[in-house]
């Protein structure tokens, strides 16, 4: 059941400081690329960012504000990407995010959510993907002669978005094959990870598909899951950990890939295409990509959490091994755009469930700011990445780093 | 309440329909609560985000037709920035967001009430210039803070009061006329504040926010300083572990304690008779060991080591152009720290300021005030002499104990800060205090507290405000205690005589 109550603390703290909307003086850089929630910069109320949802979920918890399905709509124009909270939590105790996904859950088992969010949950209940590609022919996509190795304790998990865009886990494939690193696929017995249906507030549905993945593994002796897609990896760390213990470790493919470079087991050609290149963290590698940690208790005071809570800040996140994995290969030049790390700007996908004028507009922006480092190419580690950054009007070549890597493999 | 249809159209027709709403969960964005106020700010029946002075000009006048009050909004920080009555709209600057104006010659930006201090302070500063930005962090608005309100900035010493550097104004008048003062009206520039007649620059200031003065400030120019340390800051780390650094042989940080508040105001004067350093404050160690701690739970860790380690800490930033000059700088400091009997700490608590540039460039952390739960209070806010703040600062232990001994405030005896301004000529106080919003009679405990200490003031003839003074409590102090929110009250009065702008 949901519990806005549980939020109450992150709710009367808040003070306006605006502080969720503005970038960080670690990484101020000027006037431009200055704001980093995309529906505040989209729309410019307030009640479109961090400050703005929390005092909303405060006045639905107070029984002031009524819910309905405009104001679903207009909560899941939020990206869920996080940026608020990494910025207030630079100075507060407070949950911004959880208390937007607790408000997404409440409003959810009242009925009311976006149609496309809703329509991810009948396709997973119908035995498909969110996306409504059947369970059967999610690896339609593999080549007839592909061997996995089905002793390995290590799975890729391919995600859901591998059924329309497989470039990037066949990437991944030939990556660890020339790494050497022995894994499996589970083929259609891979399930969707859950996050998307659990950052829609649709919490419930996403447990049992948490539940279900979580044995799966443990039946298949899964000891170690590789994802390719920043959401899964995303979902594996912050979201598993609410319903069941995993029992596996999650790395994604670029910490793989970073990895075997630094064990000398990649070899690149040498006469690869020079290509100037710019790193778009995705949000659910980077700033969300924390495990979490449940906390109960009670906070008494002065902000004294009784017992100690532990703080997800986004400040350990997969941020360096994509950036170690680029300096590794021949012939690319990183250039940061100044919304980089913690302070990534989103590339709006999820907001064009709800909003598709606003997602377009946040995946403009974002191209405008990789424009503005003179890059040639936006490489990213998210299959949802490139699908928003690529609906941008005027895109730069959006590159997902494994076919990257394996494009420049000896 | 919601507006009538004829008057929102009107508003509508302004600004456009993606720009104003009267939606409740849009209005619900700018009404809630505030953990310093036991009551819920009242809710604007809409909120209008113009584009353009003229735009603002309109609303104005619509307002005035219909006799509709508004507020001017940016961040929201601060408890005026919200409607106080019904039948209210918010002009919230959002889209008003351009620097206008870079002028590195005559060393002054010019900026639209949106452009926060995030965004001009790197760009200035790349120019090898700066300003003194306020505490409020990176999303406050710096014509708000120049223009309408803030006080005292943490890094002044070198330089003056934010209220001088307020230069050509542009605003719209509550009749609905766009006024331009200074050099601005006689259409020669934004350079400087004053022109022919009498000085309109206080009036346009008023007392804080939109209580006192009287418009809509649309535009405004502000000086720059030279920069004070190199041009090029270097950052590292990732939030809330980031760093800013100022790299370059002539940007050094000190720390010293003292036992007496008059031996640190002795250093200040000296310091400023020498005209040395960028900054000078003594500090207050309350906020400082909530910025060296990332979690609230840490800080009740480590308060009681941090108020041991610093009882009386006197912070110098030396910033001069020239390694030579920091050489003859520094000497001139240990001169006067060992005449005054300070004792130098040890080098990983100065490197902590040393690491943490942002404060003395742009002050983000110390947001991190709110970190107890956001229920705090800056009072004795105001300028007077060094040596009048530290006898102001000497008597705070005569009445503190009261509510810190009983739990009613939190708070330390020498928990203060103190500013010398124009290499201390005069100083600013401030006393940082905080209250336990879980306990129901805090509020009251506040107030409480706020009257002693107006009281000891005014026993000891000081003029530092407390907040709330220019209302009941200061009113029953007498008005010998200020009277100038009378005046200004007055002067809105004249200029705004059906208070359409919400005071
Ligand atoms: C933690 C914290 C620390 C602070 N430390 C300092 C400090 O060290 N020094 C200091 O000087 N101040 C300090 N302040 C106060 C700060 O100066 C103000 O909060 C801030 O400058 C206001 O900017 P804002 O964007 O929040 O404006 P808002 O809060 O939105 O507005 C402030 C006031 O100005 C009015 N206003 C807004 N726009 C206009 C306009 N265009 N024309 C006319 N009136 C307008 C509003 O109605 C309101 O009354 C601090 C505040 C906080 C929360
Ligand atoms: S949510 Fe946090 S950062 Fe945003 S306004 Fe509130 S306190 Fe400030
Ligand atoms: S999660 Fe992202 S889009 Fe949503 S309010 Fe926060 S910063 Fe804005």
């Amino acid at each position: 059941m949901s519990d806005l109550n549980r939020f109450r603390y992150t709710m009367e703290s808040c003070n306006h400081c605006g502080q969720c909307k503005w970038i960080l003086p670690h990484r101020m850089s000027g006037w431009d690329f200055a704001e980093v929630c995309p529906v505040h910069h989209h729309f410019g109320f307030d009640a479109y960012s961090g400050q703005g949802l929390v005092n909303i979920v405060r006045e639905v918890m107070e029984g002031k504000l009524e819910r309905t399905d405009e104001l679903a709509d207009m909560v899941h124009t939020c990206a869920a990407c996080g940026a608020c909270d990494v910025n207030c939590k630079s100075v507060r105790d407070m949950e911004v995010l959880e208390t937007i996904y607790e408000l997404r859950h409440d409003l959810a088992q009242a009925g009311h959510l976006p149609d496309s969010c809703r329509r991810m949950a009948e396709n997973v209940s119908a035995g498909c993907d969110p996306f409504g590609v059947p369970l059967a022919e999610r690896f339609s996509w593999l080549p007839g002669d592909f061997r996995d190795d089905p002793d390995s304790d290590t799975v890729l998990f391919a995600g859901c978005s591998a059924s329309r865009d497989p470039g990037p886990v066949l990437a991944a494939i030939r990556i660890l094959q020339a790494g050497g690193v022995p894994f499996r696929l589970l083929r259609e017995e891979e399930r969707c990870c859950g996050g998307a249906l659990w950052r829609s507030g649709q919490q419930e549905t996403a447990g049992d598909l948490i539940r279900g993945n979580a044995e799966a593994f443990r039946k298949a002796g899964i000891r170690t899951v590789i994802t390719v897609c920043g959401e899964c990896f995303g979902a594996f760390r912050s979201i598993y950990p609410r319903f069941v213990k995993p029992g596996f470790r999650t790395v994604h493919i670029s910490q793989v890939a970073a990895g075997l470079i630094r064990e000398g087991k990649l070899a690149f050609r040498q006469d690869a295409r020079p290509l100037t290149v710019t790193y778009h963290d995705p949000c659910m590698l980077g700033r969300l990509s924390e495990e979490y940690v449940p906390w109960e208790g009670e906070i008494r005071s002065y902000g004294l959490h009784v017992p100690e809570k532990h703080w997800n800040r986004g400040e350990f996140g997969v941020y360096q091994e994509p950036r170690d994995v680029l300096s590794a290969l021949p012939g690319i030049t990183v250039r940061e755009m100044t919304r980089r790390v913690e302070e990534s700007w989103c590339c709006g996908y999820w907001t064009g469930q709800a909003d598709p004028e606003c997602a377009a507009a946040t995946a403009d922006e974002r191209m405008r700011e990789a424009r503005s480092t003179d890059a040639e190419a936006i490489v990213s580690c998210c299959p949802f990445c490139r699908t928003a950054l690529s609906g941008a009007g005027d895109p730069l070549p959006v590159v997902d780093l494994a076919e990257l890597v394996a494009g420049r493999l000896a | 309440m919601s507006l009538p249809r004829a008057v929102y159209a009107e508003l509508e027709s302004v600004v456009g329909s993606r720009n104003i709403s009267e939606k409740e969960y849009i209005l619900a964005g700018n009404r809630a609560q505030t953990p310093e106020i036991p009551f819920p700010h009242r809710s604007a029946d809409a909120i209008v985000l113009p584009g353009s002075t003229e735009q603002v000009a309109e609303i104005v006048r619509i307002c005035n037709r219909h006799g509709v009050r508004y507020v001017g909004t940016v961040s929201g920080g601060i408890p005026t920035a919200y409607a106080t009555e019904e039948n209210t709209i918010l002009i919230h600057f959002k889209r008003m967001n351009r620097i206008l104006e870079i002028n590195e010659k005559d060393r002054y930006a010019v900026v639209e009430p949106g452009v926060r201090h995030v965004q001009l302070y790197p760009e200035v500063r790349k120019r090898g210039l700066s300003y003194t930005a306020a505490a409020v962090g990176p999303g406050g608005s710096v014509l708000v803070n120049i223009a309408c309100t803030g006080g005292d900035h943490h890094n002044q010493y070198g330089s003056s009061r934010p209220t001088r550097y307020l230069l050509g104004v542009e605003m719209v008048t509550p009749e609905g006329e766009i006024l331009r003062t200074g050099s601005l009206e006689a259409g020669a520039g934004w350079f400087c504040p004053e022109s022919a007649g009498p000085s309109l620059r206080g009036v346009v200031k008023g007392y804080s926010g939109n209580a006192g003065h009287i418009g809509i400030v649309t535009k405004c120019a502000i000086a720059l300083d030279r920069c004070k340390g190199p041009a090029e800051t270097r950052s590292e780390g990732v939030s809330p572990h980031s760093r800013i650094y100022m790299d370059g042989g002539c940007s050094r940080v000190y720390v010293f304690n003292y036992s007496s508040i008059q031996d640190v105001g002795r250093a200040m004067l000296a310091l400023g008779e020498s005209e040395v350093g960028a900054t000078v404050q003594k500090y207050f160690y309350l906020p400082l060991s909530l910025m060296m701690t990332a979690s609230a739970n840490e800080f009740w860790e480590k308060w009681g080591r941090f108020r041991e380690a610093f009882p009386m800490p006197l912070v110098v930033h030396l910033a001069p152009h020239s390694v030579r000059e920091l050489e003859y700088e520094e000497k001139i400091l240990f001169d006067v720290i060992r005449e005054t009997g300070g004792v130098r700490l040890p080098r990983d608590l100065e490197k902590w300021w040393e690491e943490h540039m942002d404060y003395f460039m742009i002050v983000s952390r110390l947001q991190s005030v709110l970190r107890l739960g956001g229920s705090w209070l800056p009072i004795k806010t105001g300028g007077e002499s060094v040596r009048h703040l530290c006898d102001i600062g000497d008597s705070i232990s005569g009445f503190i104990h009261d509510f810190t001994d009983t739990g009613k405030i939190f708070d330390a005896p020498q928990n203060y800060q103190i500013i010398p301004m124009e290499y201390g000529h005069f100083a600013s106080f401030e006393l940082l205090f905080m209250w336990d919003r879980l306990d129901p009679n805090s509020f009251r405990y506040m107030q409480e507290f706020c009257t002693v200490s107006r009281e000891t003031d005014l026993k000891n003839h000081a003029h530092s405000m407390t907040a709330g003074g220019y209302g009941k409590a200061g009113e029953a102090l007498g008005r010998l205690y200020c009277n100038c929110h009378l005046w200004a009250g007055r002067i809105r009065e004249a200029f705004d005589p059906s208070f359409t702008m919400d005071a």
